[in-house]
């Protein structure tokens, strides 16, 4: 017999957190945004892809777009029909994805009491970046206007309790010190989505508080649009800490065999043309190296293979026991 | 006083070519149910039961071998499979298929009936649980059935389907009917076709592998 079923405590399946740097080369802060030229393509009207350099092996970070819930700050689709712009798709495509429900706009706490800015922008982190989720207490967002620097982080360290919306969990962005760190939660600047790698920076406020350039809201679609001044505040800023966190799912499978059992080995070394053993002191004495496992289904089929770092010697005194990890 | 080792051994795993399939099949036949262990790779020549220090180092130059890594491709990885028998014995069981080469024709048909050598005390025998035949790759042969294994899981192996890329294709049976493909495309401008078939005896894990060369008629 050259096959053992498993018992049913010898597959068990984990699964566990694995935090890592967002951003590529495993770089925890993102100090340098490259759009290159986006501006012209139809792509580009609705939002800009940020590069971590402007070398050829330039990888998207994040995406940024700006959303104005009466469609202000950015081109309109037909000149004769107004509000039905780029800006009013963006700010009505995320507060679909975010709320849920297109009459709930979205809203940030000044002073403990909730206002309703037209404008937001939008950071989306590429998904290969935040792989499942962004790691609630790891962001540190740095923005710089006229009025100086203003580093954002979530208040995911201190809330007792998580709050949801359509999207999932959702934080506040408060101005803070470090990540994770607040140092004053009287004016929400922002939200983050961890689930759907999301923030939504209440770009009025920002602006009124000159942190952030005014975004044109009269005009029509020009190349200084929404978009550019959030960008140009993260420039100044040249800082964004990010983590990501995804749950691997193990299995471990514990192959045991038990000292009468694989005693005896088919390799054609280890037999002669007629089947008999090579070595007669092993006829008493049995000895086989283990150097591969083989997992079978019920039909033989050979599903995955795991191999030893150095032979294991198993005779009819040893027992082997071998942990086996298969992620898929 | 030292501590006792209780060390045990972790391993990472690789899906097999077969494995990604089942898989990606989704059918549930990617269900781990049961393991073997196999010693591929190692040469049991260099076991040394000469050894001026003693038999703790007859099999020093082996358990010191550096190993390979693992290969996706199920037919070259656990070719060689331990096996639980009687302590005492001096015989192994070897499989004999008749053939130690099969050459087929396009569209020619063959059957094999593998027996077992020095298995259970008899110097011939017919397996009863049947033999495992698997064909490298599935495209070369038109029929690949095993028959005179009336189980469910036979039933259910040798009724899947395997199309259109070089995996491999498993059935079981008593005897194993092949034929080779009439599909002239295969050849490109080749003159035959080779792969192996690796018969496994589903009872003694006795194993051996015959080349298949399957030869272009124009059809």
């Amino acid at each position: 017999m050259s096959y053992r079923r498993f018992d049913n405590d010898d597959i068990v399946v984990s699964a566990d957190s694995i935090t890592s740097p967002a951003w590529s080369n495993n770089a925890v802060t993102l100090s340098t945004y490259v759009t290159s030229s986006q501006a012209a393509t139809d792509s580009g009207k609705y939002y800009y892809h940020v590069y971590n350099t402007g070398s050829s092996d330039q990888e998207i970070q994040f995406a940024i777009a700006y959303g104005h819930r009466l469609g202000s700050g950015s081109g309109l689709y037909d000149a004769s029909i107004k509000g039905k712009s780029y800006s009013s798709t963006v700010y009505g495509q995320f507060r679909t994805l975010i709320n849920g429900d297109e009459d709930t706009d979205f809203s940030f706490l000044e002073s403990g009491t909730p206002t309703t800015p037209a404008s937001v922008h939008f950071i989306s982190i590429q998904r290969s970046r935040f792989k499942e989720k962004i790691l609630p207490g790891s962001i540190l967002l740095s923005l710089s206007g006229s009025a100086g620097d203003l580093k954002l982080t979530d208040n995911s360290t201190t809330e007792t309790t998580d709050s949801f919306v359509d999207a999932g969990r959702v934080y506040s962005l408060y101005s803070g010190s470090a990540a994770g760190t607040v140092i004053s939660t009287t004016i929400e600047y922002g939200k983050v989505y961890p689930d759907v790698g999301l923030i939504a920076l209440n770009t009025d406020k920002l602006v009124a508080d000159n942190f952030m350039g005014a975004v044109n809201v009269t005009s029509n679609y020009t190349t200084v649009d929404g978009k550019e001044t959030c960008l140009s505040s993260l420039q100044s800023g040249s800082g964004f800490s990010l983590r990501a966190d995804e749950t691997l799912s193990s299995n471990f499978i514990f192959v045991r065999a038990r000292n009468s059992e694989f005693n005896y080995s088919t390799n054609p070394s280890n037999i002669t043309g007629s089947g008999e053993l090579r070595h007669s002191t092993m006829i008493d004495n049995p000895q086989s190296y283990i150097s591969q496992v083989g997992l079978y289904n019920d039909s033989n089929d050979l599903l995955a293979v795991a191999k030893l770092s150095t032979p294991l010697l198993k005779d009819f005194t040893k027992e082997a026991l071998v942990r086996i990890k298969l992620d898929y | 006083m030292g501590y006792l080792n209780n060390s045990v051994v972790t391993v990472d795993a690789i899906l097999t070519k077969k494995g990604r399939e089942l898989l990606a099949r989704g059918d549930g036949s990617f269900n781990i149910t049961q393991f073997a262990l196999a010693d591929d790779e190692i040469d049991y020549t260099l076991y040394n039961p000469d050894h001026a220090s003693g038999s703790a180092f007859y099999g020093q130059a082996i358990e010191n071998m550096p190993l390979l890594e693992a290969f996706p491709d199920e037919t070259q990885v656990m070719k060689y499979k331990l096996s639980t028998l009687p302590r005492g014995t001096s015989k192994l069981p070897l499989l004999e298929a008749g053939y130690a080469s099969i050459s087929l024709r396009q569209g020619a048909a063959l059957a094999i009936t593998p027996q077992t050598l020095n298995y259970l005390g008899a110097t011939s025998t017919f397996e009863a649980g049947g033999y495992t035949a698997t064909i490298a790759d599935a495209r070369v042969l038109s029929n690949f059935s095993g028959v005179g294994v009336n189980t469910e899981e036979a039933d259910n192996l040798n009724s899947q389907t395997t199309l259109g890329t070089n995996v491999s294709k498993t059935v079981i049976g008593t005897s194993i009917n092949l034929t080779a493909t009439t599909v002239n495309t295969l050849f490109g401008t080749r003159s035959s076709l080779q792969t192996t078939i690796t018969l496994i005896g589903r009872d003694s894990g006795a194993r051996v592998n015959i080349p298949v060369t399957i030869t272009k008629v124009n059809i």
